[in-house]
């Protein structure tokens, strides 16, 4: 008897089969009230609205999204460095402490992060009124708690044996500590930190889609506008940003053995750092608080949620979390199959390059000209989006593996398809489904923007809700959705390191 | 002479096997002691456990007739460790790994400037010529680095914390004769300070190492089958073990 048996190269594919019931919904929600409005979007891609008024508006746009994503960049890597470090099992190991208190920060950074940033910054939008400083904040807070985790997980990888030795020195717990700690703190903040950067940006780019400034709202106001050209003049100008703050963090070389650039590049962190904190202890004790009776108002606002109609929210934002992640997974590898030849590979660049440049809330609204708003259409956007993520690391990993399993298998005889498949992706497989498990706790996270706009699930509750200031029903919702998130985050955890 | 080590009855699992069984043991000031036996037989447990790393599952280790969580800080920074799979940190460079072992007797800055590159290596420096390492290699990554560096910075970070008792496991793996000697030297006559390491025990696979040494312990399957003075050890001794 044959036995089947499923191994990750497979179940990479199988989430294929989404788009069985996708495309079905997709169909019988088509209209073709917007076609031309789509078709004129397109258009403009390679047709950008450029003069002297609109470079002008870039550049003011731009340095407020700048201000906004590297504010925040940096105080939350600050921030998830230390919680990451007292977070982590080497620091209760060197300092005797019991483990029960990192179980408590564990838990509340996990209760943190899996509230998305959008839904922080509408939370303090409410309370502080529209600037600047709530982006921040609102950025800040979840980002600080998804840093402490990834570096958590990396300082929980120090190899034992190094702990035990340097231990054995018996130096200060301090000494003992960094001189451990140090060159896994920044090769994880080479690694993960600047592409942080890269997602800080498109944060504060959806944050101005709800108003707060920055690039993000002239891009939604010209889309309100219809004028697609100038739209894409942002979108362009977002891209260019994006690619130069990568490159220029790229450059800096942190740890390296120049004692002076070493000593320089500190002084910079640590002036920017206090900037940055100053700035914030200055907008906490001088900003009008606006809505400040919010809070006692939770206590006594109405409640029109019942038992139903949370769970099948709960349950519309759980198979919408689903769909999007089965997109997210199985497009990239199912794409890169179908189409293995060179046009093919520049087409599927091309797309997954637009994919991620277009913000959720935009792409769902792009898909609104031709499409009613539905749930499918909902995990449509969040997983076209994702998987212009999950493409760009599939794609890196595969460029840096050696193509040996690949000669050989074309040697053999086997099609281009199958030499891809079988040569280069399967020995992929496994670390980019590990990779996609944690893309997932992102896009549960993530289904409370497409929601807001796409009028599906929690988050689109949670806008109902704010927006009449029915506090009660706020607490309500985002309990779920922090229940939703912290059970994904569980699974998923099992999952990466049944991977692993 | 006083007893600075002692192991009474230790036995240690790992994993439900069986790795030192009812190991009685008293080391004294001076000793310079070489412990033979196979892979396998229980050596780096053993030093694992002398030198306060792993708790024994059963038995009792007294240091300074006290147990080790009742050192005192000075009491446990007199001791050190040679590791035989070295333990170095493979982002630093040999320089900043040497100085590593200074972390004990100085502040928290010391570390800080140590990593930042910006503190002094002139001690390093020192250690790392008496192990015979080329200036060349100073400010290399160990990651850079061929075994037979890696295993001399080990040694260098080992001195330079200038503790009485010195543990070592295999310190002569990836070293060539003559630098064998050159270490051997080093880490039994110790003259490159006054204080140098009085007390000593490596473990060592080669039998024509054990000239230098004043005891000799043999190991098998985790038991401790002779314990002698180097002048009492004889040829079937050795076919015992190996």
């Amino acid at each position: 008897m044959i036995k089947s048996k499923i191994n990750s190269t497979s179940l990479s594919f199988l989430p294929i089969l989404v788009f069985i019931p996708l495309t079905y919904q997709l169909i019988i929600n088509l209209h073709f009230g917007g076609f031309e409005l789509f078709q004129e979007f397109v258009i403009s891609i390679f047709n950008p609205k450029i003069n002297n008024e609109i470079i002008i508006n870039v550049f003011r746009r731009l340095k407020e999204t700048m201000i906004i994503s590297y504010s925040s960049w940096i105080i939350s890597i600050f921030f998830g460095i230390i919680f990451g470090i007292i977070s982590s099992n080497i620091f209760y190991n060197i300092f005797n402490l019991p483990i029960f208190f990192k179980r408590i920060i564990r838990l509340f950074l996990t209760i943190v992060r899996s509230i998305h940033e959008i839904i922080w910054g509408l939370i303090l939008m409410q309370i502080y009124g529209l600037n600047f400083s709530v982006a921040i904040i609102a950025i800040c807070i979840p980002y600080t708690a998804i840093n402490s985790k990834v570096f958590a997980e990396q300082l929980d990888n120090i190899d034992r044996k190094s702990l035990a030795s340097i231990k054995n020195i018996n130096g200060p717990n301090f000494s003992t500590l960094i001189t451990l700690i140090w060159n896994p703190v920044i090769n994880t903040f080479k690694n993960f930190g600047i592409y942080r950067l890269e997602c800080s940006i498109r944060s504060s780019v959806i944050l101005g889609f709800f108003g707060i400034g920055g690039i993000g709202t002239s891009i939604l106001l010209s889309f309100q506008t219809l004028n697609f050209r100038e739209l894409w003049t942002y979108l362009w100008s977002l891209a260019i940003l994006i690619l130069i703050s990568r490159r220029m963090f790229k450059k800096v070389k942190l740890g390296n053995t120049n004692p002076n650039l070493n000593i320089f590049l500190l002084t910079i962190v640590i002036v920017a750092i206090f900037t940055c904190l100053f700035y914030f202890i200055f907008f906490i004790f001088n900003e009008n608080i606006e809505n400040t009776y919010a809070i006692s108002n939770l206590f006594n606002s109405d409640l029109d949620l019942n038992t139903f109609k949370i769970l099948k929210l709960i349950s519309d934002t759980i198979i919408l979390s689903l769909l999007s992640t089965g997109i997210a997974i199985s497009l990239p590898p199912f794409l890169l199959f179908i189409l293995n030849n060179k046009i093919g590979f520049i087409f599927i660049r091309l797309t997954a390059f637009f994919l991620r440049l277009l913000p959720p809330p935009l792409l769902i609204l792009v898909l609104l000209t031709f499409n009613n708003p539905s749930l499918s259409l909902a995990a449509l956007t969040l997983g076209l989006h994702n998987s212009g993520i999950t493409y760009k690391l599939l794609i890196t990993n595969l460029d840096l593996q050696d193509n040996k399993n690949y000669i050989a298998m074309k040697s053999l005889g086997a099609s281009k398809r199958n030499s891809w498949l079988l040569g280069l992706f399967a020995k992929q497989a496994k670390s980019y489904l590990a990779y996609c498990a944690y893309r997932s706790d992102i896009i549960i996270r993530e289904t409370a923007i497409v929601g807001l706009i796409g009028s599906v699930g929690l988050g689109w509750q949670l806008h109902e809700s704010l927006s009449s200031f029915a506090w009660k029903e706020v607490g309500i919702v985002l309990i779920a959705y922090s229940s939703i998130a912290i059970i994904g985050e569980s699974i998923n955890a099992k999952i990466k390191s049944a991977l692993t | 002479m006083s007893t600075i080590l002692e192991l009474k009855n230790i036995s240690h699992k790992f994993e439900n096997n069986l790795i030192l069984d009812k190991v009685s043991l008293e080391i004294n000031y001076g000793d310079k002691i070489a412990l033979l036996g196979k892979s396998g037989s229980g050596k780096t447990t053993l030093i694992s456990v002398l030198n306060g790393t792993i708790k024994p599952t059963k038995g009792k280790v007294k240091f300074f007739n006290k147990e080790y969580k009742e050192l005192n800080i000075h009491q446990k920074r007199q001791i050190t460790t040679i590791w035989q799979d070295l333990r170095l940190l493979e982002d630093l460079s040999a320089e900043q790994n040497v100085n590593c072992g200074l972390i004990g007797k100085k502040s928290f800055y010391f570390a800080f400037e140590n990593l930042l590159n910006i503190s002094s290596f002139k001690k390093a420096h020192q250690y790392m010529q008496l192990c015979k390492l080329n200036k060349s290699i100073y400010s290399k990554k160990i990651n850079k680095l061929s075994g037979g560096q890696k295993q001399l910075v080990a040694i260098a970070r080992s001195l330079i914390q200038e503790s009485n008792i010195l543990f070592a496991d295999e310190p002569f793996n990836n070293l060539d004769p003559k630098l064998i000697k050159i270490i051997k030297k080093l880490l039994l006559e110790n003259k490159h300070r006054e204080d140098a390491p009085n007390t000593t025990l490596i473990s060592l696979h080669r039998l024509d190492l054990i000239d230098g040494f004043n005891k000799v312990i043999g190991i098998k399957d985790g038991k401790i089958l002779f314990n002698l003075r180097k002048n009492d050890l004889k040829k079937f001794h050795l076919e015992e073990i190996y």
